[in-house]
């Protein structure tokens, strides 16, 4: 069999190294914040640490984390992860069933497709969505984090084509069964796309966890920052050419380490999603039970 | 009436998404108008003056539009290409593993770039990339090249803008693709191998195929993105010697249209910017049924 | 179908754009519906008798209502669970001067948020608030403000209430005024700030130059001696190449607050990328000044003899200072508080090093320049449906006549609100820091509804140059410089007023002109090409010569008309 074959074996051995070296480019960079989160300021200022801590401190985390608004907004991003996770992969698995028929199976399925489309890649701008959110109530709301971005266009797609994948033959029989269209999607399609919900679910996660720019403009104060918000207040970016000066300001203006910790607090949660969802791509763990 | 009989579960499925983008998609595309109006916000979208295509008009007359819309164009379609090239490529091979904790860990740890900023990646390129004692520089020169100017020369610029783009995303572009290859039964390679198919034919005539619908939807979907050419790392990495192979549409919107307040002019980009990529991804949908017979959507 | 599809799909987009364009329309009409009801309710009472009497009060009682938004501070912190919308301040606005302080929105200041949440706000018609503070970085935005029309003659206030003491520090530079000016009224008050903050002088390593035996650089052929001795023949011992005599940057800016060159073109006397006021006192373009092209010729002189690092072009101010923090750079141009940040800490990288503030060079005409810098960091703008503006008067001159320069014995004498910035020890000493402070000190001058409640421009200058001259500190204000502004401070003052009547003001203050803004962003962009393809050789040093060319031709003559019409306005 071709796993004996001597080519087979050699390129093995390419592929691991490769794969190895690779592997190695993308962490090494991470290595480097990592030491620089635990430098000393001093020594980050002057651009001295490299893949080692230079005079180890947790000060960068500690400033972060004392702060009371930390807690509070691990909580909301876990609300809004949570909710707009769910809602999104809830709207994206009903609308992309109706989207993966043919035309001639859903007549107006062409145009659905297409005002997604639209919406996807033309937008109003800034201003006008601003509006809407205030004729909605929505300004300073916990909802203005989860309702606009409730139907993820783009993950909404990809099921759709994950969704045509799906044997058609698994279809026809549910139906000659009797099976309605919601039966079909729940009782058939459900089940076999677990590595696609796993998927999008990630894609989705990772968005809402990550997003801070709508709990910056849409909350009304700090209690209603989601973590990756609060996480860019930290950070202290700022223009000293019109700034007012005093010494409590000029000791945070650099803030090197401060800005590297960030990125290991906010991005950890999401990290440790990801291997624990690998396990929903093991290959053929599903659709292996389904043989035709 | 019968088509409703027959098909209102169908469009029941699609209403929640529906409501949801009527509310906060199309809703706010009223503000479009704005691209053709000498936007003040005091006068407000009703109250502002029109403009016809005054905005646009300013866009092309600048002395380096074309300039600028080419270097736009040619970062973001390189970046389009090998954003899908290096994660096929990369699922490819990691679907050869055959240790299911080695392709965890190089999944997991390929994955990581995606997380960081590219404030941060701005500082930590120009440390590597140095021509003054980077590492990336020593070691050309350790076996006997000249020092590459990555940052500070047109041509490199480009370069290293889309290369590091691609170091970022492979890892995450590569997940959509690993999940379809999740999706592959893996009766066929059985079948395959007692065909006695070598493994390059079962990648040729298995794997490739398996991914290659996705590849088509996500392909097409980038093309959305065929005039954003990564506004945060170009703002991020781009200097004056660079100026002529760097400079973008989004950081030309943000000097004029977003520090400058002019609205109506940064709208009017935007709407340049959404044309353009509605008629590529219309042309790409067109071709991809005519020739692969897909429907993409 | 697809034409069938193609109607259904205009029908519904163009449905959606009337609801939208409806919507807008509303909001506009919400908002002067609103705006007709008193903002508030309490005040009405006061109106009758406001005919007769002023309305200024020392203390208002019943209270009066102040609404406001905040763009906070992300470096500010919050003790006893309070908020920017309910603290130690607001509580004592509320008891001293019966004031109430009305929170409308807050943001953190971040990421431009609160800019760009006042452009929404404003656009989408919201209600605006009584007084709203803007600081300076948002230059345009203040404009397009001032032009919404909602904010009403604050000059005129002013003029009517405000204190002696406000209008003396105001009277300072009558410039401040300038960028506010529509048809003679003054549009906003400007926040003063203290003054000479970003004008520059040069810190050196005087431990180098000590063991070079080499006195500090008077003249630019003098600084190029030094830099020549610090790269070839480094004190601490550095390999040339690893040696940078001066750590200068100009990625986006040749005049910028730290490490930038804009110093050296002063050697030959103009600075660039500002308006100044040439010879025939009419304002000129600093960039197209020929002295220009000698200073561009020097920078490439540095680069080639490696005196400058060598992706300068690459380099923003922080990036100027990591050599300078990690002791392995001889010079830096900047501030006079640099010795508390960020120079303070080479210290913990090289323990020898030792950075002195020393002057200018001048070039070879004597002549030296820097930019200056503005006495005013902001402003504040007045609704013109605000019912109290007397009350902003009363809480201001308060903030002037007690917190600007506490002196001892007032009730500000050791901060401003005990056990928040400081405290007070068993036997009744003041105490401060983190240590000293139950719960840690906090900032609690940025809760004040104007930023740092009120400053004199001239004040800081003044305690700095007594402290330099060996004055005792007494009071509040020179205590703090001398504590924690590090410890060349109070010489570096003493360096740059040395150095009277150098500095360069941006003279062009008002809102963008026409040609500006569909030309500045090309010129700006092809002059910093120039510049930087001159410094790296790429071009000759009369490359300059075309650039001015074509950045007179391209609109720039036209730029000068328009700021010169401006200008000559303002002295009418």
């Amino acid at each position: 069999m071709y796993h004996k074959t001597l080519s087979y074996r050699v390129f093995t051995v390419f592929n691991t190294i490769g794969l190895l070296l690779l592997s190695i480019a993308c962490i090494v960079p991470l290595i480097h914040v990592l030491a620089v989160s635990f430098s000393a300021k001093s020594a980050a200022d002057a651009n001295l640490v490299s893949l080692l801590p230079v005079d180890f401190t947790t000060e960068a985390y500690k400033k972060t984390i004392d702060n009371p608004l930390f807690l509070h907004s691990i909580w909301v991003s876990v609300k809004r992860t949570v909710i707009g996770t769910a809602l999104t992969l809830l709207l994206a698995f009903l609308a992309a069933y109706p989207l993966s028929k043919e035309n001639s199976e859903f007549k107006g399925r062409s145009v659905y497709a297409w005002l997604f489309i639209f919406a996807m890649v033309f937008n109003g701008g800034l201003v006008p969505f601003y509006i809407v959110m205030q004729k909605l109530h929505l300004i300073g709301s916990f909802w203005a984090l989860v309702l606009p971005g409730a139907v993820n266009i783009y993950l909404t797609i990809l099921m759709m084509n994950f969704f045509r994948a799906v044997p058609k033959e698994l279809q026809e029989a549910a139906m000659i069964d009797g099976a309605g269209h919601f039966r079909t999607l729940f009782a058939i399609f459900l089940p076999v796309s677990t590595p696609a919900i796993a998927t999008l679910g990630l894609f989705s996660i990772v968005f809402h966890w990550n997003s801070w720019f709508d709990g910056l403009l849409y909350t009304t104060n700090s209690h209603q920052f989601p973590l990756a918000t609060f996480l860019q207040t930290v950070i202290i970016t700022r223009d000293l050419s019109s700034m007012s000066l005093d010494p409590t300001s000029l000791a945070l203006i650099s803030q090197k380490t401060v800005n590297a910790a960030q990125i290991f607090i906010g991005a950890m949660p999401v990290l440790l999603v990801y291997p624990f969802l690998q396990r929903f791509f093991v290959k053929g763990l599903v659709l292996g039970s389904v043989k035709e | 009436m019968t088509h409703l009989k027959k098909y209102w579960p169908l469009h029941l499925m699609v209403l929640p998404s529906l409501l949801f983008l009527i509310a906060f998609s199309y809703l706010p595309m009223g503000g479009i108008v704005m691209a053709f109006q000498n936007f003040k916000p005091r006068l407000g979208i009703t109250g502002s003056e029109w403009v016809g295509l005054d905005n646009f008009r300013f866009l092309f007359e600048r002395e380096d539009s074309i300039q600028v819309i080419w270097n736009t164009l040619l970062i973001a379609m390189l970046k389009i290409i090998f954003n899908l090239i290096a994660p096929f490529t990369f699922a490819i091979f990691l679907n050869e593993v055959r240790k299911e904790l080695f392709k965890r860990y190089v999944q997991t740890m390929v994955y990581l770039p995606h997380f960081l900023s590219w404030v941060l990646l701005g500082g930590i390129l120009l440390n590597v990339l140095s021509t003054d004692g980077g590492f990336v520089n020593r070691i050309l020169e350790s076996v006997g090249f000249d020092a590459i100017p990555f940052l500070m020369d047109g041509s490199w610029f480009r370069f290293t803008v889309v290369a590091s783009d691609i170091w970022k995303e492979f890892g995450y572009g590569a997940i959509v693709f690993l999940a379809a290859l999740s999706n592959v039964n893996p009766s066929l390679y059985e079948a395959a191998e007692v065909d006695g198919a070598s493994r390059l034919k079962q990648t040729l005539h298995i794997t490739i195929p398996a991914m290659l619908p996705i590849t088509i939807v996500v392909g097409t979907l980038a093309l959305g993105n065929v005039l954003n050419a990564g506004f945060d790392q170009i703002f991020n990495l781009y200097n004056p010697l660079v100026y002529d192979s760097g400079d973008i549409l989004d950081t030309f919107v943000y000097r004029t249209g977003i520090i400058g307040g002019n609205m109506g002019f940064a709208t009017a980009i935007g709407l340049f910017k959404s044309v353009i990529s509605m008629v590529l991804i219309f042309i790409s949908y067109r071709a991809a049924y005519k020739w692969a017979n897909y429907r993409i959507f | 179908m697809r034409a069938k599809f193609r109607i259904a799909l205009l029908l519904a987009l163009s449905l959606v754009m009337i609801i939208t364009l409806a919507a807008c329309g509303g909001s506009k009409e919400d908002k002067s519906a609103s705006s007709d009801q008193p903002a508030q309710t309490g005040t009405k009472t006061d109106e009758g008798a406001a005919q007769e009497t002023s309305p200024y009060k020392d203390k208002y009682d019943p209270p009066v209502t102040i609404t406001t938004v905040w763009g906070v501070d992300p470096a500010l912190k919050f003790k006893n669970g309070e908020t920017i919308e309910n603290n130690v301040a607001t509580k004592w606005a509320q008891d001293t001067l019966g004031i109430d302080i009305q929170s409308l929105w807050s943001v953190t200041n971040t990421n431009n948020a609160y800019a760009t949440k006042l452009r929404l706000a404003m656009t989408s018609g919201q209600e605006l608030p009584d007084v709203l503070v803007v600081g300076n970085e948002d230059a345009q935005l203040i404009q397009d403000l001032i032009d919404s029309g909602a904010f009403q003659d604050a000059g005129a206030l002013f003029d009517k209430y405000a204190n002696e003491k406000w209008k003396t520090a105001m009277d300072l530079d009558k410039n401040v005024w300038n960028p506010y000016l529509r048809e003679g009224k003054r549009m906003a008050i400007p926040i003063l700030d203290y003054a000479y903050n970003n004008d520059y002088l040069l810190w050196i390593r005087q431990d180098w130059l000590d063991k070079l035996n080499m006195a500090a650089p008077t003249t630019i052929d003098e600084l190029e001696k030094v830099m020549e001795a610090f790269k070839n023949n480094n004190p601490s011992g550095l390999s040339p190449d690893k040696v940078i005599p001066l750590s200068i940057g100009f990625k986006s800016s040749m005049n910028t607050w730290m490490g930038d060159p804009s110093w050296l073109f002063g050697a030959y006397g103009t600075i660039p990328q500002q308006w100044n006021v040439g010879a025939d006192g009419k304002l000129e373009y600093g960039s197209i000044n020929p002295a220009v092209k000698q200073g561009l010729a020097k920078l490439n002189e540095w680069y080639t003899k490696g005196f400058i690092p060598k992706e300068a072009a690459l380099w923003d101010e922080n990036k100027t200072s990591e050599p300078a923090v990690a002791g392995t750079a001889g010079i830096i141009p900047g501030p006079y508080w640099m010795s508390g940040w960020p120079l303070q800490d080479t210290a913990k990288n090289d323990p020898n090093a030792v950075w002195k503030p020393i002057s200018l060079p001048t070039g070879p005409d004597g002549k030296a320049g820097r930019h200056g810098t503005p006495f005013s960091n902001g402003v504040i703008l007045i609704n013109k449906d605000m019912k109290n503006p007397e009350a902003l008067f009363t809480y201001e001159n308060y903030m002037f006549d007690n917190i600007a320069d506490p002196q001892p014995g007032g009730p500000f004498e050791n901060g401003l609100f005990k056990g928040y910035d400081y405290d007070v020890d068993a036997s009744g000493n003041p105490v401060y820091g983190d240590e000293n402070v139950q719960g840690g000190v906090v900032n609690a001058v940025r809760y004040l509804l104007v930023r740092d409640g009120a400053r004199i421009p001239d004040a800081q200058m003044k305690a700095l140059l007594g402290l330099a001259n060996g004055k005792e500190a007494t009071t509040r204000m020179e205590k703090d410089l001398k504590n924690n502004f590090g410890k060349e401070t109070p010489a570096a003052a003493k360096v740059l007023m040395g150095q009277p009547n150098i500095s360069f003001m941006n003279m062009y203050t008002g809102p963008s002109t026409e040609t500006m803004q569909t030309k500045l962003d090309y010129l700006k962009k092809i002059e910093m090409q120039t510049f930087n393809e001159i410094i790296y050789g790429e071009k000759p040093a009369d490359a300059i010569d075309k650039f001015v060319e074509t950045w007179k031709s391209s609109g720039g003559d036209k730029m000068t008309e328009e700021v010169n019409a401006w200008y000559a306005n303002l002295n009418k």
